[in-house]
């Protein structure tokens, strides 16, 4: 049975969430609870519903079902509970013309921070001696720090981080996967959206998958995997038909009962998992 | 409210720092300067003319620049932030979508105001030590309605904004509005007139329809005490309307339309799905 809403304590508890833009039905009846504390990845293709999810979650748009956030519901008081959320957008998006210090500035004044949380916040991002530097001369991950540090200037206890990496090298990622891992570690709630992979096993506590608006996975990394029947081998064919490559196999008397190209979307793959019905993991070549 | 005085600063910081701010404000102590300075040249002289003189040259020039400032600067802010991806990052804030319009249109309309002070303030002083008929006072009125329009347009421009998918559409939105209240609704009014002999009474009501004209008329009010320019609308506005009504009603006018578009924006703002 299905637990009330905020019976239990979550940081975010979503239930019956629904959002369509005009005719188009964006998430279809998405129910979900995040504890406090843990690591959330949002998995999903284009269009699945990822950043529409968030945008409700900060309550920026209407939408059907309810949505606590630290127990504070976000249709009927949206603006306490932004309070309790540190958004970081896909593109961040600070003014290109204002100095580092002068953008976390901004922000704190708009969360009713203290200006000695600029400091803090240049600091933690390892951007202090950024301060005077225009958001525009930044290096993209110079900017997603900034972007994180601006989240974190009132110190909130849930973080929403919109494709953090999708825009960054390996190495500024590998720098976000360890700021996103400390982060967790000092017992923040952290939901992020992403379709990149790496590190992701080590990074979230529980994955939520979307697929077409509408929640195909909500559970843990050992869970999926544990859902994935078989060992998996990638074979990389440098361009060789996949048919040939199966007929080989069969020459040489080995069982081809499962291939599934390495080319695909890995997101397809996950909802693939995902299913428990095994006849729907189809052959793919 | 401590958003909104925070999103009006920025605004105001941000447009201070911009070219446009010193471009505008640097055309408008130019031409208030060239208007004075060649109006005496038609009347047989070269030299400055009067503060009096000045404002009713100055009056077509800003009935035209001002609104197109305000109108195509407003409808730039919601627009074009929809456009960075700033609006959602800026709404994701602990603030109410009002507090984010007001803001932006505070500081939007005092910036605008800023420019334009600055460029009448520094042609008002040059004039005054050239002439010696100074009449400041009317200068200065002449100044606050040009003040009053921005705030209305700016207000109609945000309100643009708020509906358009893009800053384009906004800015095309903008200039179509500002063509027919600046040049189509003269044109129309003026066939209406002709076709129909529309009375005094019918022409006040439909000058309320267009801010511009409401400002026009106010100032001609103030500089003109005859109102003869205004022809048998003069007329009929001194002998049955009386100038103090129609101070009157041409104001409680203005101010409707200053606290309109804003609302109205407000209004649309909060049902978008930004």
């Amino acid at each position: 049975m299905e637990a009330p809403l905020a019976s239990v304590r979550h940081a975010v508890s979503v239930r019956h969430l629904s959002k369509s833009y005009g005719s188009t039905r964006v998430l279809d009846d998405v129910s979900f609870d995040v504890r406090p504390g843990t690591c959330v990845a949002l998995l999903g293709g284009n269009g699945a519903g990822k950043t529409t999810t968030l945008k409700c979650l900060l309550g920026v748009v209407p939408f059907q079902g309810d949505i606590e956030v630290e127990g504070v519901p976000v249709q009927s008081r949206g603006k306490d509970a932004r309070r309790q959320i540190g958004y970081v957008p896909q593109i961040p998006a600070v003014g290109e013309q204002d100095t580092c210090s002068d953008a976390l500035s901004f922000i704190a004044e708009l969360r009713s921070v203290g200006a000695d949380r600029v400091g803090w916040a240049l600091r933690m991002a390892d951007l202090t001696a950024q301060a005077r530097m225009k958001v525009g001369e930044l290096s993209g991950g110079m900017r997603q720090r900034l972007a994180l540090a601006a989240a974190l200037l009132s110190d909130p206890p849930v973080l929403l981080l919109d494709e953090p990496a999708s825009s960054l090298d390996a190495h500024s990622r590998r720098e976000l996967h360890e700021m996103i891992a400390r982060l967790r570690g000092e017992g923040r709630t952290i939901i992020l959206s992403t379709h990149v992979l790496d590190h992701l096993e080590r990074l979230a506590d529980q994955l939520l998958i979307l697929d077409r608006g509408r929640l195909a996975f909500d559970g843990s990394v050992g869970e999926l995997s544990s859902r994935v029947r078989g060992n998996r081998l990638v074979v990389n064919l440098n361009g060789n038909s996949p048919r040939d490559f199966m007929q080989a196999l069969l020459v040489a008397g080995i069982g081809a009962e499962r291939v599934t190209s390495a080319g695909l979307p890995w997101e397809e793959m996950l909802l693939a998992a995902s299913t428990s019905d095994p006849a729907t993991q189809e052959e793919r070549s | 409210m401590n958003a909104v005085i925070t999103l009006a600063r920025k605004e105001v910081r941000e447009a201070v720092n911009s070219t446009w701010l010193i471009a505008y404000a640097v055309l408008f102590t130019l031409l208030a300067l060239g208007l004075s300075y060649l109006g005496e040249r038609n009347l047989g002289s070269v030299g400055f003319e009067n503060f009096s003189r000045t404002t009713a040259s100055l009056l077509n020039l800003c009935l035209l620049l001002a609104p197109l400032a305000a109108l195509t600067l407003g409808s730039g802010a919601i627009a074009g932030d929809r456009e960075r991806g700033t609006l959602t990052y800026l709404l994701s804030q602990p603030l109410d979508r009002w507090e984010l319009l007001i803001g932006k249109y505070l500081g939007l309309a005092a910036s605008i105001a800023l420019a334009t002070t600055l460029g009448f303030g520094v042609a008002g002083v040059v004039i005054a030590l050239q002439t010696s008929a100074m009449d400041l006072g009317t200068y200065l009125l002449f100044l606050a309605l040009v003040l009053a329009l921005i705030v209305v347009m700016t207000g109609i421009g945000l309100a643009l904004s708020v509906v358009s998918k893009s800053r384009v559409q906004a800015l095309g939105l903008a200039m179509l509005v500002w063509f027919v209240v600046a040049f189509v609704f003269d044109l129309v009014l003026i066939g209406m007139v002709s076709a129909t002999s529309m009375h005094g009474g019918g022409l006040l009501a439909a000058l309320l329809l267009n801010p511009i004209e409401i400002v026009r008329v106010l100032a001609i009010i103030q500089l003109e005490p005859d109102l003869q320019i205004l022809g048998p609308f003069g007329s009929y506005l001194l002998e049955r309307v009386g100038r103090t009504n129609a101070t009157v009603i041409l104001s409680a006018a203005l101010l409707m339309w200053m606290a309109l578009p804003v609302t109205v924006a407000a209004w649309l703002f909060e049902s978008r799905e930004d």
